[in-house]
């Protein structure tokens, strides 16, 4: 039975929805994208010039953002090391994704054994959470970006393919793909032309969420020393450089980049829940 | 299915997930092509003492197989190996920083349950009226405050301009000193976890709301705090236990990072200088105890689920 | 003396949907009042305004009063104590209703203990003696149980018994056995019946079943888009219904016992099927559907097996309609299901058109499957693609069959919505933006499309409204008629069933234990269990006279 009308209404939280948070978020990532591609062109300076006239300088209309403790221009460092910031989470959430919803599909279409082998699988990969696995990495090939990379788009995919496995085989017993079925399609065309298609934009609003979680953890990393090495431009690394000066009260190179992956995570999570939200209503009514 | 029984299942399963974990600790080290011997010893003048000294402890001329049953047995008796950079036991080296690390996330802990619970519940019971909104935009903001921005932020401010705590180390070994000196630490390692919990609070406590049980219990008379603690609360235990065994694990890797912003020696620490200093046998050896407390918490977690929630018991469908 | 006295009650959501519009009612201490609509009509929020469970933000005018008491204007404290003792309620699904998570016992005396300030031991000897007096079995037992270990049923009677504990002045009953199997409605309905009359309460009972409520209401209150169209002494509202509204809602309303002029007649150009079908004898020569010993079992972990279906054996002849009648759990379901090939049968066989129907293996098989039988699901919200438009969905089932072309398909799936009732406009509508109704006259096109010899209908109608529920069954009515469609129409409704098939069979337990002309078996049961069945349909004690009214 679907519920009636007057339960519907008493229980409909009715949670004004704004949109200027999410235009918002929306503004705040398109402007780090513009600046992370055409950094060589906004950056006022080149990220690795070195002004000994101005060493941990505040902001002033030569640098805008001040300067770090060797005198490179703390604006067009976080320019540049929006490109790491950004691409690599990219990476790690479209790979994850990837292989996320093929495992998950798999698992949750066919059931039976496979899915009992995958789901402990996943079980084990869960295990090490995605930080640790990064660092693992880096412990086994090296510092950099490229194996910490690799270690999380294998970390996250389970998350992705238990919630595409449980979404799938939510719908698999739902009636409009038994009415597929006896209308004669054959069970590959249903799991991929419709109930992928269904369960895609779910997918999609968590694999947003994720893309926050990995940007913050490759920070991380850099930060510690792990990551993106020296002299790169990263906001990771610039504020484990910027770590020195804060104790003598410079606190601007570390705060910028500190900004910087606060307002885009946010600016991610927001989108990511407002997805999440608004597709969550789509699909119940 | 009996109580005993489904223990002893939940058990296999564990040591199951344990042992293939273990393998893809010990294994992993395969995965780098070349000789395991300059792997092992990157970075390092390799004297034929040293070299002797790995091999014998990896028994590396033995088949991987019997090179991890040897490492296996070693572990379980307590026997990580030997550290390269600290010329001691592993065990030994851990042994001495697992207190501060232990303290950090006990801290930690303590403050992500009670104000993760506390933020959920009061939004849950505001739901959809202005302290809802309110306590949803700061998690919302917290939420995007990764532990080493946290850790900066609070060493700027109460370090360093109020100069409230100290930014550095964990102070003379006395106990309440040791506790003054992991506040800053703890806060910066709770911020995300907090969210986190007061999130899956919130949203389990607030599906339990639209729950008919909770209209009947309401249409008795019941009084609105008698409701949300014996209906709405007592049924979101269950998620909300699920989320936290989940964090375990996040909460021993992410003090690496605090432990290194605040320049304490705990595990994290040690996982952190051991990887930067090519010191494989500790990295090994706190991974494998990150994902055993994981393995471990969770396990325990799910032992309980009969009791916080009946059906799961008669094998019927949750929910 | 008036218990309840509810005069032009209006409520309006702050968006400014009006939801009640001047309700006006009144109950009696020890009168048992229907309120009656189809879904959407107001009835369930008017009997929750009693208690003072309002949306939030609502805005209502006119006046509520119970025993004297305002309840709109009433202060928070007054609706406390309102609920504690002089208005309970029983909610629809006891199964969501009652707390999964705590013990039968702590649902009964949790408003004892809690808000009468009883103590435990007293509190328990009356939890007991309720469990007792609602005909429950083992009372001490259940006190220590959890919901999940109780069916439905026994669940109800544990909810009737938790609204008793505060001994309220007003019982309200919001569609306590729609839930329910009908054997099983008849137990609770003869409880709340008995109770009522024990404890001379008032009872507001809410009912989408106007038989039900002819059956155990005095007076009757039919709702419709909030507002009260028509009110008065139950007999008087059924048997000379002076609104419009109520006329048509009777009219749709089948009946089980005035047999109606059938609309449907066998197909002209087969005749055989107007001849009364020999029951037991062997397979007719031109038998549609054939369906020999079929069993099934589900085997789950850890339990005994389950018998799903016992070796059942039927069949339909061209053209005919086989109505297949049980409760939940009689395997009707299952029936179908290995019809259309959705589960696997572990014994017997079905024949359609005299092709034997085995497990599909290449494309051409299941294509020749789907084309011998296609089925329509019970829920109309669930068995649509949500994200397929109607048009679109039927258009990939007429190209899935035949591959003609872009241009022809429109047009047939035009012609195919045509068929149904609904249009162009229709078939560019998401799912979500038509009504159930339409929905299932979607699914029936959707169906037709694939030009099935069989159509297997698995209470296909029983989510919907009467009104839409006579709609679509004239929908099918039709298409059998032009078409010679046979129909296998599997139903909990023995009413529904009558109107549609001229064979019934009657399923318990994965068994069928009687079988026959629809009307043979309806007038004249043989077996206890369809007795019982057709005993428990609540009908009004004046059904006779119904008949005889013009």
């Amino acid at each position: 039975m679907t519920p009636t009308v007057a339960i519907r209404v008493l229980r409909a939280p009715r949670v004004p929805r704004s949109s200027t948070w999410f235009l918002a978020s929306a503004v705040v990532l398109a402007v780090f994208t513009v600046g992370a591609v055409f950094a060589p062109f906004l950056a006022p300076y080149d990220p690795d010039q070195v002004d000994l006239l101005n060493i941990q300088a505040g902001p002033s209309t030569l640098h805008w953002l001040g300067t770090d403790s060797v005198g490179r221009d703390t604006l067009s460092r976080m320019l540049y090391g929006a490109r790491t910031a950004l691409l690599a989470p990219l990476l790690v959430v479209v790979s994850s994704t990837i292989l996320g919803v093929l495992l998950g599909l798999v698992a949750g279409w066919r059931g039976g054994w496979l899915d009992a082998v995958l789901g402990r699988i996943f079980d084990v990969v869960f295990a090490f959470p995605s930080l640790l696995i990064a660092i693992m990495a880096v412990a086994l090939f090296g510092k950099g970006l490229v194996a910490p990379v690799i270690a999380m788009s294998i970390a996250y995919a389970p998350f992705v393919a238990r919630l595409t496995r449980s979404l799938v085989t939510a719908e698999r017993t739902r009636p409009y793909v038994a009415a597929y079925r006896v209308q004669g399609f054959s069970g590959a065309w249903i799991a991929s032309r419709r109930v992928l298609p269904n369960v895609t934009p779910i997918i999609g609003a968590q694999s947003t969420l994720n893309f926050g979680y990995v940007l913050a953890e490759l920070a991380a990393l850099s930060f510690l020393g792990l990551g993106v090495q020296a002299p790169t431009a990263d906001w990771g690394a610039m504020i484990n450089e910027a770590q020195a000066g804060l104790i003598g009260g410079y606190v601007l190179p570390a705060i910028v980049p500190a900004v910087a992956v606060v307002l885009v995570v946010v600016a991610v999570n927001v989108i990511g829940e407002e997805l999440s939200d608004r597709i969550g209503g789509g699909i119940s009514a | 299915m009996t109580a005993a029984r489904r223990v002893a299942g939940k058990l296999g399963a564990l040591l199951l997930t344990l042992l293939l974990a273990s393998m893809l600790v010990f294994f992993s080290r395969f995965l780098v092509p070349g000789d395991p011997v300059s792997f092992l010893l990157r970075g390092r003048k390799p004297s034929a003492e040293a070299v002797a000294q790995v091999s014998a402890q990896y028994g590396l001329d033995l088949p991987p197989w019997q090179q991890y049953l040897n490492w296996l047995v070693g572990v379980l008796h307590g026997d990580f190996g030997r550290s390269l950079q600290y010329r001691q036991d592993v065990s030994v080296v851990i042994g001495e920083r697992l207190p501060i690390t232990l303290g950090l996330v006990v801290m930690a802990g303590t403050m992500i349950a009670v104000i993760g619970l506390a933020a959920g519940i009061v939004a849950a019971v505001n739901r959809g009226r202005l302290m809802d909104r309110a306590v949803l935009i700061g998690l919302t903001v917290l939420g995007a405050i990764p532990s080493f921005v946290g850790s900066i932020v609070l060493i700027a401010v109460f370090a360093v301009q109020l100069g409230w705590f100290p930014s550095f180390g964990s102070g003379d070994g006395g106990f309440v000193d040791t506790l003054y000196h992991l506040v800053l630490p703890s806060i910066a390692l709770a911020i995300v976890f907090v969210v986190l919990v007061s999130k899956v609070t919130r949203s389990s406590m607030v599906d339990q709301l639209g729950r008919e049980h909770v209209e009947v219990a309401t249409s008795r008379g019941l009084t609105r705090s008698a409701v949300i603690r014996r209906h709405v609360l007592r049924n979101s235990i269950g998620p909300i236990l699920t989320v936290s065994g989940v964090l375990v694990a996040g909460l021993l890797v992410a003090s690496a990072i605090v432990e290194a912003a605040f320049g304490l020696s705990g595990i994290g620490s040690l996982l952190v200088q051991s990887v930067d200093r090519l010191d494989f046998p500790v990295v090994q050896a706190i991974v494998l105890l990150v994902v055993t407390a994981f393995v471990v918490v969770n396990a325990v977690i799910d032992v309980l689920e009969p009791w916080v929630d009946p059906r799961s018991a008669a094998g019927a469908g949750a929910r | 003396m008036t218990l309840l006295d509810i005069s032009q009650l209006t409520l309006d959501l702050p968006d400014g949907t009006r939801l009640l519009d001047g309700v006006s009612l009144t109950v009696a201490a020890g009168e048992t009042v229907g309120l009656v609509g189809e879904s959407g009509s107001g009835k369930s929020l008017t009997a929750r305004s009693v208690l003072g469970l309002l949306p939030s933000g609502a805005v209502t005018t006119g006046s509520l009063r119970l025993d004297g008491l305002s309840v709109l204007d009433a202060t928070a404290g007054q609706v406390l104590e309102l609920r504690r003792s002089r208005a309970s309620m029983i909610f629809q699904d006891p199964r969501a209703g009652i707390n999964p998570m705590r013990t039968i016992g702590d649902h009964l005396t949790e408003g004892l203990r809690l808000c009468q300030r009883m103590p435990n031991g007293e509190a328990q000897a009356a939890a007991l003696s309720l469990l007792e007096s609602v005909g429950l079995p083992r009372p001490a037992e259940h006190l220590r149980q959890y919901p999940h270990e109780l069916s439905g049923g026994m669940l109800q009677r544990v909810m009737i018994a938790g609204a008793l504990t505060s001994s309220p002045h007003l019982l309200i009953c919001d569609e306590p056995t729609t839930a329910l199997d009908v054997t099983t409605q008849a137990g609770i309905i003869a409880v709340l019946a008995e109770q009522r009359a024990a404890r001379g309460m008032g009872m507001l009972f809410i009912t989408h079943d106007l038989n039900l409520a002819a059956s155990i209401c005095d007076r009757v209150v039919v709702l419709s888009a909030g507002r009260v169209v028509e009110q008065g002494d139950a007999r008087e509202v059924f048997l000379h219904p002076h609104a419009e509204y109520t006329q048509r809602l009777l009219a749709a309303t089948p009946t089980l016992s005035r047999p109606r002029e059938r609309v449907v007649a066998a197909p002209s150009d087969a005749p055989a099927t107007l001849a009364p079908p020999a029951v037991l004898a062997p397979p007719a020569a031109d038998a549609m559907l054939s369906v020999r010993s079929l069993s099934k079992e589900y085997h789950r972990r850890g339990k005994e097996p389950v018998a799903a279906v016992v070796e059942a054996s039927f069949e339909i002849p061209r053209g005919g309609a086989l109505g297949v009648v049980g409760e939940s759990g009689s395997g009707k379901s299952t029936l179908a299901r290995m019809i259309v090939g959705l589960e696997r049968a572990d014994a017997g066989d079905i024949r359609i058109a005299d092709r034997e129907r085995t497990a599909a293996r290449t494309r051409a098989e299941r294509l020749a499957h789907a084309r011998s039988v296609q089925m329509v699901f019970q829920d109309p919200y669930l068995s649509l693609d949500p994200r397929i438009t109607a048009g679109h969905a039927i258009e990939d089932a007429l190209r899935l069959h035949d591959s003609r072309g872009t241009a022809d398909a429109r047009a047939r799936v035009l012609a195919l919505l045509d068929q149904v009732g609904l249009g162009e406009r229709h078939a560019q509508a998401q799912p979500r933006t038509l009504s159930g109704g339409q929905r299932q006259r979607v699914a029936i096109a959707r169906a037709l499309a694939i030009e099935p010899d069989v159509l297997v209908m698995d209470e296909a109608t029983s989510a919907l409204d009467v009104s839409v529920q006579a709609q679509v069954l004239a929908v099918v009515e039709r298409i059998r008629r032009e078409r010679g469609l046979t129909v296998l129409f599997i139903s909990h409704d023995l009413a529904v069933v009558r109107r549609v098939c001229e064979q019934t069979v009657v399923m318990k337990t994965g068994a069928i234990v009687e079988r026959g002309r629809t009307e043979e078996i309806l007038d004249a049961p043989q077996h206890p269990y369809t007795r019982l069945l057709i005993d428990s349909v609540p009908r009004p004690e004046w059904e006779g006279e119904r008949s005889a009214t013009p």
